[in-house]
């Protein structure tokens, strides 16, 4: 008797635990598609190679948040940039770890996405159907290399500054859109106050907009298509198979191939 | 290989994932958290490295670099260009390439035929065929890219800087090139230095020199054997011989792409009227 009445307060608990969560998932169906991506398939066989896109997504995600902590203390102006990127570094409690972690974490980003790209290539993962998420990932590539540019001039010391001359006069050698550009991020006629508000803004609003949605495109599609196999595994997901070994196959479970394609876009 | 091939793979591959495949939570995200901590882990330590062996002063470095040089000064001259280390390569590149002819190669020839050999991967190899050892071409093709841009960066970074130590330099050239001989020919014959008297040919090479030595021309710039040769820019051991003039020497200096558009160089037009007449006096009497 006791049992019972415990069991049925368990149960109203337990509804009212759920209650929220059912309220999301009939309005939105989030709830189960976060099932259907974390309890998703892999082939069994993927490698530790195969972890280095989620390491690099691992370091955006840190530049994300460093980021979004040094935009409340940089001050984009030369006559305050250098004084604020002095006092994040010197004064600021955890102020170092902030920048250095942004400063350092974009080197990590950036050697981790090259180390990516080796092991797609290698692993000569960017064939049919993939070929599209490899140009994404080339288009990622070029905007982080920019988003590494931009955010280069901003503590605005001798260096950045230099450097950035010496880039943006690069640029502007490019043919036909090449002056454009070099105008476009001077600002004016020398380096100064209109250069760093355009490079701050560049650095911080388009260009991580840009990447954040590539990175979902990319990730999608990751999810959508599976990753491959790794190209020495004897089991690898959809290895060439003689006749008996299929005909066995179907036997013991019946249409293997049914279904399977719900999610790709491939039926004939 | 045909269309209906590789669909008919693709489904091979879609039905064996379902079949024989693991589940991503938590098999595949174990390993993605655990390399996921390794990188935080790097990170934190390269901040942390960098912060406790570097000190408050500007350009105070320590093992990876000081917290910030010096504040960004648009009239000081006495600079280094140097890009964060991933565009080294880049960087390196154009010191191969020669201005004007073949800059435009470094600048944007190589950058975009590489882009565009990167974009075009999925299309240009379209075999199946994923095993390295069958696969020569690719493995060719990758080990000499990653040799070639791991040289270059290499390059980049080691490669020495020129001003370093030029000013004990300066009476060898002026002896060596027979600059003084050079700049009295010069104010004999340039209509800019009208005026001025041929006495003041020593003085206004020596004064020149100085700021040459002392400015960052040699960062890019090769003189008589010294500096090195960055972005392209041309030696000027033999500069007089171009027969530009002191005026145009001046105009260059002050704005370097009002006299040579798509220049690389940048401007040194926060040096006084005087001061760019000597340098220019110095540059023109180098023949
Ligand atoms: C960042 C690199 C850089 C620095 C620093 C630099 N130059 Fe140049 N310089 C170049 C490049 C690139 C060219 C070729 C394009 C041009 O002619 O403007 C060049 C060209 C020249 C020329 C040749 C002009 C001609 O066509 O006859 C002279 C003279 C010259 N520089 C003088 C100087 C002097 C003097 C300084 C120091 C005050 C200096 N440069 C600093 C990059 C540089
Ligand atoms: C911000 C940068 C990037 C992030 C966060 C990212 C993330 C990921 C992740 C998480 C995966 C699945 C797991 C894995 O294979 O490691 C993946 C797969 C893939 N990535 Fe990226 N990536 C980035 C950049 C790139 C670049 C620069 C390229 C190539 C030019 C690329 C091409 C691919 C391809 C083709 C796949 C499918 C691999 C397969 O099916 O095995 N990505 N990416």
């Amino acid at each position: 008797m006791a049992a019972r009445a415990r069991s049925a307060r368990q149960q109203q608990i337990e509804q009212l635990l759920l209650a929220p969560i059912n309220w999301i998932e009939e309005r939105s169906g989030l709830v189960s598609a976060t099932k259907r991506f974390l309890f998703r398939k892999v082939p069994r066989d993927v490698s530790w190679a195969q972890t280095l896109g989620s390491a690099t997504l691992t370091a955006f995600l840190v530049q994300l948040a460093t980021g979004v902590i040094l935009a409340m203390y940089y001050r984009p102006d030369p006559a305050t940039a250098y004084a604020s990127i002095q006092h994040i570094t010197n004064d600021l409690t955890w102020g170092w770890l902030v920048r250095g972690m942004h400063r350092w974490g974009a080197s990590v980003f950036i050697i981790l996405m090259f180390l990516h790209l080796g092991r797609v290539f290698l692993f000569g993962a960017y064939r049919y159907p993939r070929e599209l998420n490899w140009l994404i990932g080339v288009l990622i590539l070029v905007l982080s290399l920019l988003e590494g540019f931009t955010g280069y001039l901003l503590p605005w010391d001798q260096t950045s500054y230099w450097a950035t001359v010496v880039g943006i006069n690069i640029n502007g050698t490019a043919p036909i859109l090449g002056p454009f550009i070099a105008d476009f991020l001077k600002g004016g006629a020398e380096i100064g106050t209109e250069t760093l508000a355009r490079f701050y803004s560049l650095h911080m609003l388009l260009i991580p907009g840009g990447l954040i949605a590539l990175i979902g495109l990319h990730l999608y599609l990751v999810t959508r298509l599976g990753v491959v196999s790794p190209p020495w595994s004897k089991e690898a997901a959809g290895r060439e198979r003689d006749e008996v070994e299929t005909r066995k196959r179907g036997l013991v479970e019946p249409r293997p191939r049914g279904n399977a394609n719900r999610n790709g876009s491939d039926q004939a | 290989m045909s269309t209906s091939r590789k669909r008919e793979e693709f489904a091979r591959y879609k039905a064996d994932v379902k079949n024989e495949g693991k589940s991503f939570f938590p098999y595949a995200v174990f390993h993605d958290a655990v390399m996921s901590l390794v990188v935080v882990g790097v990170i934190i330590g390269l901040a942390s490295i960098w912060y406790f062996t570097s000190g408050e002063e500007p350009g105070d470095a320590g093992i990876l670099g000081p917290r910030y040089t010096d504040e960004a000064d648009p009239s000081s001259i006495g600079f280094v260009p140097r890009p964060d280390w991933y565009f080294f390569f880049l960087f390196y590149l154009l010191r191969i390439f020669k201005w004007p002819e073949s800059v435009i190669l470094g600048t944007v020839g190589i950058p975009t035929i590489a882009l565009v050999l990167l974009l075009a991967v999925p299309f240009i190899d379209r075999g199946r065929e994923r095993r390295l050892l069958r696969r020569p071409v690719a493995v060719v093709a990758s080990l000499l890219v990653i040799a070639s841009l791991g040289i270059l960066t290499w390059k980049g970074a080691t490669a020495k800087e020129g001003a370093i130590g030029a000013e004990a330099a300066i009476p060898g050239w002026i002896e060596r090139g027979n600059l003084v001989e050079g700049a009295e020919g010069v104010i004999a014959t340039d209509p800019a230095l009208a005026g001025v008297s041929p006495e003041q040919a020593g003085q206004l090479v020596l004064e020149g020199a100085e700021l040459f030595a002392q400015s960052a021309c040699l960062d890019c710039h090769l003189f008589q054997g010294a500096g090195s040769e960055n972005l392209g820019a041309p030696d000027l051991t033999e500069e007089g011989l171009r027969g530009r003039g002191v005026q145009w020497q001046i105009d260059h200096l002050r704005d370097p792409q009002s006299t040579t558009p798509g220049s690389l160089m940048p401007s040194f037009g926060s040096l006084s009227e005087e001061q760019l007449r000597a340098l220019s006096v110095f540059l023109e009497s180098a023949r």
